[in-house]
């Protein structure tokens, strides 16, 4: 049996080197999720609190080191202060984007964004 | 061969019409084989069916490839009881898609061009054309486009191991005392 590498020419090479640039450069294009509609807010399973993302406002947290705040202003959530030692929470940015996270594991709390839509669903087309 | 009498024009075509039959039913056997087996998500298939358009594209070109993916459409959805079912435009569309860019890859790249870099264009050709369609008869539905880069990045991979495949598979046919002096029109 021959190589693998010896059964392609030039230009199937330079097919697929060109094929695998562009999806890869589609995860970046399409790969935009669709902006959020709600924020919310979990601590150990429990939904903690819930806010529409078209909202703005702050919000003090509790968590078992303290208070979390958080804000929500035009379309984005950001940890603003948390009590937690390495700041990582606050160091995550904003988030828009619906199944998009924050999280600060010392202080326990997950802040995620839901969307509107549940996603294509398959239904019809399982086969 | 004991037809001597036999006209090698009429001989050769025959064997043609013989050989793509095989490689028709093939390709229906195969299209079987994966329906079977189960799929991580619904378009997430292999394409394996893909190898004997591949062969019957190299070796007796564009239009033995065409009656090979329609035929392996028709007669594997109707095994498999998808006939007429969305499944089956699927098919019919990823088919279709694939064989254009196939054919279109081959008449163009000519020599320059072989079956690994010709199964990749079709397999990605197959998921555009699957997808489109999906798009436009069954789920409008712009969150349908999320799927496309990891689906493409899927069947890019499938289609370089259905190329590596018809490659070799192709190297097993052209040394058979069958294909001698057959080549591509």
């Amino acid at each position: 049996m021959k190589a693998l590498w010896a059964r392609t020419t030039g230009l199937d090479r330079l097919i697929v080197a060109v094929l695998l640039l562009g999806i890869l450069a589609s995860f970046f294009l399409l790969g935009a999720r669709p902006q959020g509609e709600r924020v919310l807010v979990e601590r150990g399973g429990r939904l903690l609190f819930s806010a529409p993302l078209a909202e703005n406002r702050v919000v003090d947290l509790e968590g078992p080191l303290g208070i979390t705040r958080l804000e929500i202003r035009d379309g984005q959530v950001r940890i603003l202060a948390s009590p937690c030692p390495t700041k990582a929470c606050i160091g995550m940015g904003a988030i828009a984007c619906a199944g998009e996270m924050l999280a600060c594991v010392p202080n326990e709390l997950l802040v995620r964004i839901e969307g509107a839509g549940k996603g294509a669903a398959h239904d019809l087309l399982s086969r | 061969m004991t037809s001597s009498a036999v006209d090698p024009q009429v001989l050769a075509a025959a064997r043609r019409r013989t050989f793509l039959a095989l490689f028709t039913a093939l390709a229906v056997a195969l299209h079987t084989l994966e329906y079977l087996l189960p799929a991580p998500a619904p378009w997430f298939r292999l394409g394996f069916a893909n190898i004997l358009t591949l062969a019957a594209l190299f070796l007796y070109g564009p239009r033995a490839a065409w009656g090979v993916t329609l035929g392996r459409v028709l007669l594997g959805s109707l095994v498999v009881g998808t006939l007429f079912s969305p499944g089956f435009f699927l098919s019919l569309a990823g088919g279709t898609a694939a064989t254009a860019v196939m054919t279109a890859a081959y008449r163009l790249g000519g020599r320059r061009i072989g079956p690994v870099g010709v199964s990749a264009l079709g397999a990605v050709g197959h998921a555009l054309g699957q997808l489109a369609l999906a798009y436009l008869l069954l789920v409008r539905h712009p969150g349908l486009w999320q799927l496309l880069p990891a689906f493409l990045l899927f069947a890019l991979g499938a289609g370089l191991a259905n190329g590596f495949a018809a490659s070799w598979l192709l190297d097993l046919l052209r040394g058979h005392p069958a294909f001698r002096g057959e080549q591509e029109e």
